[in-house]
C-alpha cells in the first residue's frame, strides 16, 4: 500500500511539482494551502505518513501548525518536513524547538527530496 | 536675487494669478490646514477653560456662601491668568512654529515677491512631480505582480503536462506489463499444452509400434496361411487324376458290361453310375483348384499390398517430426518469453529513467516559488517606497513642516534586511547597499534534526 504524504504549502506551483513528483515516485498526496486548511483535513481523517509543510503562508504559518500537529493524537512521532525558503539559523532552530524533524531549503532537487523522504520514513 | 535665476521647470507653469495665490496663502498662514485646525483647537480650549472658571465660581459660591464681590474678582482674574496664559502661550508657539516655516520657505524679509513665488513654484513642481511617482510606482508593482501570475500560469501548464506524459507513460507501462503477463501466462500454458501433447504422442507412438508389431504377426501368419492353402494344389490334381482313371475304369467296366449282355447289365448301370461320379469328381476338383488359384492370387495381392503398407508405417517419420516439431515450438517460445523479459526489463528502465528525470526537472520548477517570494519582497518594498513619495509630496505643500520625516530611505532600506528570508537576498542587497548583515547564515540545503 502506497505511504501517504500530505503536502501544505501556499504556492499553486510548489503544491502540484511536489504532487507530481511524489505520485511518480509512487507516494499519494494530499494537498492544504495553509496550517488551518492541513489541520482540517486531519480532523478530518486524513491520516499521512508524512507531513512537508512551508513555513510563511497565510492563516497559519508552518511554524504554528508543527506544535498543533505534535499535540494532535496519533501524530506525536510522525515525520514533519519543512520546505522553506528560510534559511535563516535562527528560524531552523525554531522549527526544530517546534518539532520538525528536518528542514529543507528551497529551491530542493527532486532526487535530494526523494532521498530525505524515504531516510525519514522507512519502508517507502 | 532675482526671479530670472530659477529656470521654470517644465512640468510645471503656474500662472501668475496662481502664484500671487500660493504666495498670499503662505505669507497669512491662515489658509494653511494646520492653521485652521491649530486655531480651532484654541478657541475650544479657551471655550472649555472659561466653562471651568464658570464652574469653579459656582462651586465656591456653593461652598463657602456669597462672597464678596472684589475677592471674588481677584480669584477670577487669578484663575483666568492661570487658565489662559497657558493658552496664550500654546497660541504664541503655535504662531512661531507658523512664521519659522514661512521664514524658512521663502526667507521673508529677504527674497522680494518675485524670488518668493520662484521658489514655492518649484516646490509646488516638485511635489506634483514627486506626487505623480504613484501612477508610475503603482505600474511597475504591477508589472511585477501580472509577470509573476504568468508566470505561476506558465510554470502550472508545464506541471500538467509533465503530469500528464507521466500518466501516459505509467499507463503505458501498465499496459506492456499487463500483456507481458497474459503472454508469458500464454507461453506457460502453452508449454504445459505441448508437454501434455508431447507425452500423448509419444503414448500414440507406442502403441503404433506395437499395433506396426502386431501387424507384422499377422502378416506373417496370413503369409503362412496363404502358403498352406496353396500347398493344397498338388492334392487337386491328385483328386482329378483319382477321378480321370475312375472315368477311366467306369468307361471299361460298361465295355466289359456290354459284352456280358444281360448278365452283365446291372454292372454297366453300377459302371454308368460310377462314371458318372468320376466326372463329377473331376469338376469338382477343378472348381476346388480354380477357387484356390483364385484364393492364392487375392492373398497374394493383399499380401502385396500390406507389406507394402508395412514398408510404408515403418520408414514414415511423421510421428517423429511431429514431436520435433512440438519440441521447436516449445524452444520458440521459450525464446519469444525472453524477448517479452527483455521489453519490460527495458520499458522498466526507460520509465525509471523518465521519473528520474521528470523528478529533476519538477526540483527545477520551484525557482518559480524562490523568484515570486523575492518579487513579493520587491514589491512590498514599492508600496512602502509609493506611500512615503505620498508623505513627502503632502510635505511639499506643508508651510508648517519643520523638514522631518517618519521614515527616511536609508532607514526603509536598513529595515529591508531584517524582511529578508533567503540568504541570497541579502547577499544582493549587500552587494549594492554594502554594510553588514547577521542574516547570511546559509546552512545546509537540508538538515535533519
Amino acid at each position: 500500500m502506497a505511504m501517504k504524504v500530505l503536502v501544505v504549502d501556499d504556492s499553486i506551483t510548489m503544491v502540484m511539482s511536489l504532487k507530481t513528483t511524489l505520485s511518480m515516485n509512487g507516494f499519494e498526496v494530499e494537498t492544504a494551502a495553509n496550517g488551518q486548511q492541513a489541520l482540517d483535513k486531519l480532523n478530518a481523517g486524513c491520516k499521512p505518513n508524512l507531513i512537508v509543510t512551508d513555513i510563511n503562508m497565510p492563516v497559519m504559518g508552518g511554524l504554528e501548525l508543527i506544535p498543533k500537529l505534535r499535540a494532535m493524537p496519533g501524530l506525536k512521532f510522525i515525520p514533519i518536513l519543512t520546505l522553506t525558503t528560510e534559511s535563516d539559523a535562527a528560524k531552523r532552530d525554531e522549527g526544530k524547538r517546534a518539532g520538525a524533524t528536518g528542514w529543507i531549503v528551497k529551491p530542493c532537487s527532486g532526487d535530494d527530496l526523494i532521498r530525505v523522504i524515504k531516510k525519514v520514513l522507512p519502508g517507502a | 536675487m532675482a526671479s530670472a535665476a530659477y529656470p521654470k521647470r517644465e512640468l510645471y507653469s503656474p500662472t501668475l494669478a496662481e502664484r500671487e495665490d500660493v504666495m498670499d496663502s503662505a505669507l497669512s498662514g491662515m489658509n494653511n490646514e494646520r492653521f485652521r485646525k491649530a486655531r480651532r483647537r484654541l478657541l475650544l480650549q479657551a471655550a472649555y477653560r472659561l466653562l471651568f472658571i464658570f464652574l469653579f465660581n459656582s462651586c465656591l459660591n456653593y461652598i463657602f456662601g456669597p462672597v464678596p464681590f472684589e475677592n471674588r474678582f481677584q480669584v477670577s482674574i487669578a484663575f483666568l491668568l492661570f487658565l489662559i496664559l497657558p493658552v496664550l502661550l500654546d497660541f504664541w508657539v503655535n504662531w512661531a512654529q507658523a512664521r519659522k516655516g514661512i521664514a524658512d520657505l521663502g526667507q521673508v524679509g529677504k527674497m522680494s515677491k518675485e524670488e518668493l513665488a520662484s521658489v514655492l513654484n518649484r516646490r509646488h513642481s516638485m511635489g506634483n512631480e514627486i506626487s505623480s511617482s504613484k501612477p508610475y510606482i503603482d505600474v511597475m508593482h504591477d508589472q511585477i505582480g501580472d509577470s509573476l501570475a504568468e508566470s505561476e500560469r506558465e510554470v502550472v501548464e508545464v506541471i500538467q503536462q509533465i503530469s500528464t506524459l507521466n500518466s501516459k507513460a505509467f499507463q503505458q507501462r501498465e499496459r506492456i506489463a499487463a500483456s507481458i503477463k497474459s503472454g508469458r501466462d500464454l507461453t506457460e500454458s502453452t508449454q504445459l499444452r505441448v508437454e501434455n501433447n508431447k507425452q500423448i504422442i509419444a503414448a500414440i507412438a507406442m502403441q503404433f509400434e506395437i499395433q506396426i508389431e502386431e501387424f507384422r504377426n499377422n502378416f506373417e501368419r496370413v503369409q503362412g496361411l496363404a502358403g498352406e492353402v496353396g500347398s493344397l494344389t498338388p492334392l487337386i490334381k491328385v483328386i482329378t487324376s483319382i477321378a480321370q482313371q475312375t472315368n477311366l475304369l467306369a468307361l471299361n467296366a460298361e465295355i466289359e458290361a456290354a459284352r456280358a449282355g444281360s448278365a452283365g447289365k446291372g454292372f454297366s448301370v453300377v459302371a454308368f453310375e460310377v462314371r458318372k461320379l468320376a466326372v463329377l469328381s473331376t469338376k469338382a476338383a477343378a472348381d476346388i483348384s480354380k477357387k484356390i488359384t483364385e484364393t492364392c492370387r487375392n492373398v497374394d495381392r493383399e499380401m502385396a499390398a500390406a507389406r507394402a503398407s508395412l514398408e510404408e508405417h515403418e520408414a514414415s517419420s511423421a510421428i517423429g517430426q511431429l514431436v520435433g516439431d512440438l519440441d521447436g515450438m516449445q524452444s520458440d517460445f521459450a525464446k519469444n518469453s525472453q524477448l517479452l523479459l527483455d521489453v519490460i526489463t527495458e520499458v522498466d528502465a526507460n520509465y525509471a529513467e523518465s521519473v528520474e528525470r521528470l523528478t529533476q526537472a519538477l526540483g527545477h520548477i520551484q525557482f518559480q516559488d524562490v523568484m515570486r517570494q523575492r518579487m513579493e519582497h520587491v514589491q512590498e518594498a514599492l508600496r512602502g517606497m509609493r506611500e512615503h513619495m505620498q508623505y513627502m509630496a503632502q510635505k511639499t505643500s506643508d508651510f508648517v513642516w519643520d523638514g522631518s520625516f517618519d521614515r527616511t530611505f536609508n532607514e526603509m532600506l536598513e529595515a529591508q534586511k531584517s524582511k529578508y528570508r533567503m540568504a541570497s537576498q541579502t547577499v544582493t542587497h549587500l552587494a549594492v547597499a554594502g554594510g553588514q548583515s547577521s542574516n547570511t547564515d546559509d546552512g545546509p540545503a537540508i538538515e535533519l534534526f
